[in-house]
């Protein structure tokens, strides 16, 4: 029986530290605080928590400033790595398309080495705001929850969403959808939250990668695919036997190099890049470059936006 | 920490709850009698069914469930063969609980020793009385333990559930967090959501544990 004792005091202890842990951890400095004010005898350990506190919040405004970057030699640039043609890995093992174009001209002016990380749609601005990235450059769409959560540079390239369905069962209008068909999204994208919003009724599929969701919508897994619509036309071009009912939904909107909240040094020189950039129109050298093969030459005056004056 | 948010988050985390314990437990039901049937094939040296339930467990017990679901929800519509998510989510869980209850069961009956049956035999007892009355009770005993891991390890394996578009207590935090950026919010009450439903099993095990502990001598 001593085991047996032994063994529930043992798992009802660690029960107790696991509970005490998460609430302690979540609720940082207020916890630690209060608890440091009744209880005296504890005051050693009590620090040790404060202190770690004290720190991680420090840490919650975590970014490199633009000396920091130059200084280390090395920037870190956070790009989609499975969304063709915008940002993916090429055969080779290399990152290409729009805005990895962007980024490479970004590394060569400041001087710098460029250390690319591969970003989910959803992980966005958490990256950004625990510094594990400087710069955020895979296809972000401008939207105003956004902006509150990190500072957008100027912006660099047109967007709306788009729904792309079978070319056997197309979808022209979200109206047309009966309560049994699912359209699939991407976690953590504008499509996602333009349709809960709008939508409401509408069943979402929802997929962490664009991977997935393209598996998935090439399985019939759902009726259509809505997300932008620069990302839905690629498709169909690129893949037969798909239709885009839907070439235009939502508000325009526009794509922009995002940095860390407060980030001010790094802001005010991605902006005076982008100027510089725009006046010798490398915008349309990107298009011509990265995505002319996919779109055609039709498309680049609407989706291409150059910058003439900091804002 | 804003408390409206975590008031406002808390009917999506039990939603996502419901859907976590209603495909966990089915799977794991569903794996308990996958792995006491495929313990028996074992224990009794079933011909040619042998072999291929040795197969089944090198194969389901050495590739993680992520990929078995990638395998099952993406691979098989490909081959003409269509699952729902749910459907696909129960048989993933299905699979690789099976593959580690049957290990779990196998090790409990091995543990019996030959002694039991030969002397059960030689008073006169019949084969099937020898394994129902008196090895299979003190090897299900014996593998309590084990079993109860198992169950827990599969409740947490539902957090890679995300990959095939099921909303469960993981996706949901990380949608939430996708949609709204309340990281800290939606992380505690995914701490919180995973131990309401882990701690309760955990204790009932140790409890279930001292219980039948009738197998083991002097205790």
């Amino acid at each position: 029986m001593k085991k047996n004792i032994f063994t529930k005091l043992v798992s009802g202890a660690s029960a107790a530290v696991l509970v005490a842990g998460a609430l302690v951890g979540c609720s940082n400095t207020e916890a630690a605080t209060s608890t440091e004010e009744t209880a005296t005898e504890q005051a050693a350990v009590e620090e040790a928590t404060t202190e770690t506190a004290s720190t991680t919040e420090e840490k919650a405004g975590n970014y490199r400033t633009l000396d920091e970057i130059k200084e280390s030699g090395v920037i870190n640039i956070g790009v989609f790595s499975d969304k063709s043609p915008f940002g993916y890995v090429d055969e080779n093992g290399e990152y290409q398309g729009y805005d990895v174009y962007l980024a490479e001209r970004i590394g060569e002016d400041l001087g710098v080495e460029i250390n690319y990380v591969s970003t989910e749609a959803a992980s966005r601005i958490e990256y950004l705001q625990t510094g594990k990235v400087d710069i955020i450059l895979a296809n972000f769409t401008v939207t105003e929850e956004r902006a509150e959560e990190v500072d957008f540079a100027l912006p660099y390239m047109n967007v709306a969403l788009g729904v792309v369905s079978h070319d056997d069962n197309v979808v022209t209008s979200l109206d047309d959808l009966t309560a049994d068909d699912e359209v699939i999204v991407i976690s953590g994208t504008t499509a996602e939250t333009y349709l809960e919003k709008n939508y409401p009724d509408i069943k979402l599929q929802k997929y962490d990668a664009y991977a997935e969701a393209k598996t998935a919508f090439e399985n019939r897994n759902g009726i259509a695919w809505a997300n932008d619509n620069t990302e839905v036309i690629a498709f169909s071009i690129e893949n037969e036997g798909y239709e885009v009912g839907i070439p235009s939904l939502g508000s325009a909107d526009t794509i922009a190099p995002a940095v860390t909240k407060g980030n001010e040094t790094l802001l005010s020189w991605l902006n005076e890049e982008l100027v510089t950039l725009g006046q010798e129109n490398f915008f349309h050298a990107d298009y011509e470059a990265t995505l002319l093969d996919t779109y055609g030459a039709d498309y680049e005056d609407t989706l291409v936006v150059e910058n003439t004056e900091l804002p | 920490m804003n408390w409206n948010v975590i008031r406002e988050y808390i009917p999506l985390y039990v939603e996502a709850l419901g859907l976590t314990v209603k495909i966990g437990w089915l799977g794991i039901i569903f794996s308990i009698a996958l792995g006491l049937g495929c313990a028996l094939v074992l224990y009794f040296k079933v011909p040619i069914l042998q072999i291929i339930v040795k197969i089944y467990i090198e194969l389901f017990r050495n590739t993680p469930l992520l990929v078995q679901l990638f395998f099952l929800y993406f691979g098989l519509p490909k081959l003409g063969i269509r699952i729902t998510a749910q459907t696909c989510g129960i048989l993933g869980l299905t699979l690789i609980g099976g593959s580690y209850m049957t290990e779990t069961f196998r090790s409990g009956l091995s543990a019996i020793d030959d002694i039991q049956s030969e002397s059960a035999l030689s008073l006169g007892m019949k084969k099937y009385q020898v394994f129902f009355y008196i090895i299979l009770p003190q090897a299900v005993s014996i593998s309590i333990p084990g079993f109860m891991a198992n169950i827990i390890f599969l409740l947490k394996e539902t957090s890679v559930f995300s990959a095939i578009s099921l909303m469960d207590l993981m996706f949901t935090a990380k949608d939430l967090i996708g949609l709204e950026y309340k990281t800290i919010e939606a992380l505690f009450l995914l701490v919180i959501f995973y131990l309401i439903m882990l701690l309760p099993v955990s204790l009932l095990g140790t409890y279930i544990e001292r219980r039948v502990r009738y197998a083991a001598y002097g205790d």
